[in-house]
């Protein structure tokens, strides 16, 4: 399938330098310097979409590291004087504080607990900064009004329209190799499902930072390159209405394509300063008149509306292949509990959800945690996969404490976690999916997209049983209930994890998928050595597969015994049944 | 020191003022709305047309409010409830909205700087001081703004839907409130807020197209820090703009002017509940 497609994407990157090299012969000189500006926005506006539209971070501050860039090679000049030790010292600088700057916004924004829409208002604020700080320098960065007039480069203007246009054919080129790898689809799974990626072991917030930091060092090579061609410098590169017509000219275009995005800006920055000059202010009213239009009628914007009018849907990918892999000795250490839990409580305000819960599960244990609604089972497997849940008492896995750790730490000891409501990704395809939940065993790689995806023989047995596996190449959305929790069932299973917390695996399959999948769990146990535990409402599913059950009732453990022994208590049928205990009565 | 006091104080009151309209449209509608520069610049206009009109300048704030309201209904007619559903697109529509508001201004009044007469001048004696009467007058406006809030959410039945559906627009939708109603009414009165603040503090400062901007974003933060509560969004002013005029007054008021910004996004990244709910 990598044939045709490579090679109609080079043959029209080929075609597109060569136009880019051969404009300026066609172009007038008016034509030319404003498309040089265009083509370095355009490249900005293609980060700021794999940002927002792939990825899910929508941030106004890409502009404020244009304006770093631009900074940088401004003042070096101003301070130092050109030659070329001072140009390239510049450069690394100006990409280095954009970088520094970008984690440390990333490391606000993207925090534990930090609400999704936070990273929008740093970034906002961080423009904000960046002009008051410019506005502080005084002479040294020209206050209000700038500096201009240093020495610079010593390019013509067609050189710098070649460059600009290389550069931004780059920005696309690289940026859709990057959407279309295995990383690329890593994105679009945490803008997806966020939580998801994070229990398949994922430090989401480690990935976006990166992207972060990536895209602002692009943005700083563009600013460098405008103020090295302008020899002009001023606050309103990086201010924050420079960083939302970048979000503008994304949504226009069309986030999510790359092409839309850059098309858009090229094309309105162009128009803009065509019209811009003579009818100013009736330009920006349109601009904002469309924005606004576009957002109400076609989200998708126009690019992706165009191009559905002009062809079919693209063809369907073939899915990778599946493979299996050897199952790893994942006994653990005996002498170790897989799970120990000590004192745990949860509370909100007054009200007391979990209290003194002690319990230890072994490898090899399938331990089935049941109760009545209300009892406190899914708040339970809550706080043993994420640190910062309980409010009190600890938590062990393989005797580790896990503290206050975030779930992917958690993971990353060997948990594994099934929500109870299927938590998958909705746009992604089942094999992509699957792949995403493989990340922590084999690097997604940023740049090409692996042939096949080894999965551990659970897993695919799974798949087989419930026929996911013929649905390889099927997006998430468009399974059923049933199907989508036997995908979720099989990524926790494709972890390879040595302690399992099941929470309803089997609500919504098939009779017989469910025997199906509680041999496999008996199996993973018996013969794997794994630790599972289980919620169930199903006492006939439970009473089968488990080797332990442990009755939670109002927020505390009632009973912890073997099945005989629970399913034979009196107290536990009245709890189920509601007649009161003999005692009280 | 009684002079840094009020100073203080009255800061707070227009930040409050300034900020509230903008609050019960998150608190019901669980948007930001980024027109609210656009609207508070439309009341600074509204004012402007008044006084050249002739009006009294104690009518500009009323008028303000009123166009504001109608632009606002309009706003949300049109724009605002087809974005229900997608409260992020809605966000980017509104800031969207403010581009429009500020274009159609500037090609209606150009890009000048305007005065608008204020209706008492000077200052008055207050706490044995010498203070500018209509920053006092703009404290007692915050306090009756807040109290007239305070009542309309608390007393009437309007006010119970709103809080129903701040709280849980589902469950209120499932006690059969009309939640699209109350939407509208509230998404219009936080309009009419935004440009009644709009025409109140054109006394204090010049009229132009983009005397919206810089308030927004003290808005918003102050907001974002404040949650749904007006009682938050109170102390958050009063904190937050108390730090502004000591850091303005004492240290550099280049960090002044970045005082809001920078303090609620830290508060916001130690404490994402900001000043809500303790």
């Amino acid at each position: 399938m990598a044939r045709t497609p490579l090679l109609r994407g080079g043959v029209a990157v080929a075609i597109a330098a060569a136009l880019v090299l051969a404009a300026p012969l066609a172009l007038d000189q008016y034509a030319i310097s404003i498309l040089i500006r265009s083509f370095l926005f355009g490249a900005i506006a293609v980060t700021v979409d794999i940002l927002w539209g792939y990825c899910g971070v929508l941030s106004f501050g890409q502009a404020t590291y244009f304006g770093i860039g631009a900074y940088a090679f401004g003042l070096a000049v101003t301070q130092i004087g050109l030659s070329p030790g001072v140009a390239l010292g510049a450069l690394a600088a100006g990409c280095a504080v954009s970088a520094l700057v970008a984690w440390l916004i990333a490391w606000l924004g993207f925090g534990p607990r930090v609400t999704p829409l936070y990273i929008s208002v740093i970034t906002l604020v961080e423009a904000v900064i960046f002009v008051q700080l410019i506005y502080s320098g005084g002479d040294f960065t020209g206050s209000s009004s700038g500096l201009s007039g240093f020495d610079t480069f010593d390019v013509s203007m067609e050189g710098w329209f070649r460059i600009a246009g290389l550069f931004l054919l780059a920005a696309v080129v690289l940026g859709a190799i990057l959407v279309r790898s295995d990383a690329g689809r890593l994105l679009v799974a945490i803008r997806e499902n966020e939580q998801r990626c994070r229990y398949c072991g994922i430090a989401t917030a480690r990935v976006k930072g990166v992207l972060l930091a990536g895209a602002a060092v692009i943005a700083a090579l563009a600013g460098y390159a405008y103020a090295g061609y302008t020899d002009v410098i001023a606050p309103d590169l990086g201010n924050f209405q420079f960083g939302t017509e970048l979000v503008i000219w994304v949504a226009l275009g069309g986030r999510g394509t790359l092409y839309g995005p850059a098309a858009a800006a090229v094309l309105i920055d162009y128009a803009s300063a065509y019209l811009g000059g003579t009818l100013p202010f009736i330009w920006q009213l349109i601009v904002g008149l469309v924005f606004i239009v576009v957002i109400v009628l076609m989200p998708q914007g126009i690019g992706p509306a165009v191009a559905s009018l002009a062809r079919r849907r693209p063809r369907a990918v073939a899915p990778p292949a599946l493979a299996t892999v050897a199952d790893a000795e994942v006994g653990g250490d005996a002498a170790k509990p897989a799970i120990a839990v000590a004192g745990l409580s949860r509370h909100y305000g007054s009200l007391r959800v979990l209290d003194g819960i002690d319990f230890t599960a072994r490898a090899g244990e399938l331990v089935s945690l049941v109760g009545p609604n209300g009892a406190g089972k899914t708040t339970l497997i809550r706080c043993l996969s994420d640190g910062a849940e309980r409010s009190g008492g600890s938590v062990a896995i393989e005797g580790t404490p896990i503290g206050r750790a975030a779930p992917e730490a958690c993971v990353r000891l060997g948990l594994g976690r099934k929500f109870q409501a299927p938590n998958v990704f909705e746009t992604l395809t089942v094999a992509d999916a699957l792949r995403i939940a493989r990340a922590r065993q084999e690097r997604l790689s940023p740049w090409r997209r692996a042939q096949s995806i080894a999965l551990p023989a659970a897993a695919r047995l799974v798949l087989q049983a419930t026929g996911l596996e013929d649905a390889l190449a099927t997006e998430v959305r468009h399974l059923s209930h049933g199907a989508k929790q036997a995908l979720e069932l099989a990524m926790v299973l494709a972890m390879q994890p040595r302690v399992l917390l099941l929470d309803e695996p089997t609500a919504g399959l098939t009779k017989g998928e469910r025997t199906l999948i509680g041999g496999i769990l008996t199996d993973l146990v018996r013969r794997h050595g794994l630790c599972i535990l289980l919620v169930e409402h199903d006492l006939e599913f439970v009473r089968e597969i488990s080797s332990r059950i442990i009755v939670l009732h109002q927020g505390r453990i009632l009973l912890d015994g073997s099945v005989a022994e629970v399913t034979g208590s009196e107290l536990v049928r009245s709890i189920y049944t509601g007649t009161p205990e003999p005692a009280a009565a | 020191m009684i002079g840094l006091l009020l100073d203080v104080a009255t800061t707070a009151a227009i930040l409050f003022v300034v900020a509230a309209g903008l609050l019960i449209t998150f608190g019901v509608l669980k948007i930001i709305n980024f027109a609210h520069g656009g609207f508070l610049t439309v009341g600074g206009y509204a004012a402007l047309v008044v006084t050249q009109a002739g009006g009294s300048p104690w009518l500009a704030a009323p008028a303000a409010f009123v166009a504001g309201v109608v632009l606002g209904a309009a706003v949300e007619r049109v724009i605002v409830r087809p974005l229900y559903s997608r409260p992020l697109d809605a966000i980017l529509a509104t800031w969207g909205l403010g581009i429009v508001i500020v274009q159609l201004i500037t090609l209606a009044f150009g890009r000048g700087t305007n005065f608008v007469p204020s209706p008492v001048s000077g200052a008055v004696a207050a706490f044995g001081t010498d203070y500018s009467a209509w920053r006092l007058i703009m404290l007692v406006v915050a306090v009756l703004l807040a109290a007239a809030l305070a009542a309309l959410l608390q007393g009437t039945r309007l006010g119970l839907e709103a809080r129903a559906v701040i709280m849980n627009e589902e469950l209120a939708q499932g006690l059969g409130i009309d939640s699209t109603r109350v939407r509208f009414v509230t998404f219009a009165l936080g309009a009419g807020l935004a440009a009644f603040a709009g025409a109140l503090i054109t006394p204090l400062l010049s009229v132009d197209p983009l005397m919206g901007v810089p308030w927004l974003l003290n808005a918003f933060m102050l907001v974002l820090v404040s949650g749904t509560s007006l009682a938050s969004l109170g102390l958050a002013s009063l904190l937050l703009g108390g730090a502004q005029v000591v850091i303005s007054t004492y240290g550099n008021p280049v960090l002044g002017a970045l005082s809001i910004v920078v303090l609620a996004a830290v508060l916001l990244r130690i404490r994402p509940a900001g000043f809500a709910r303790g």
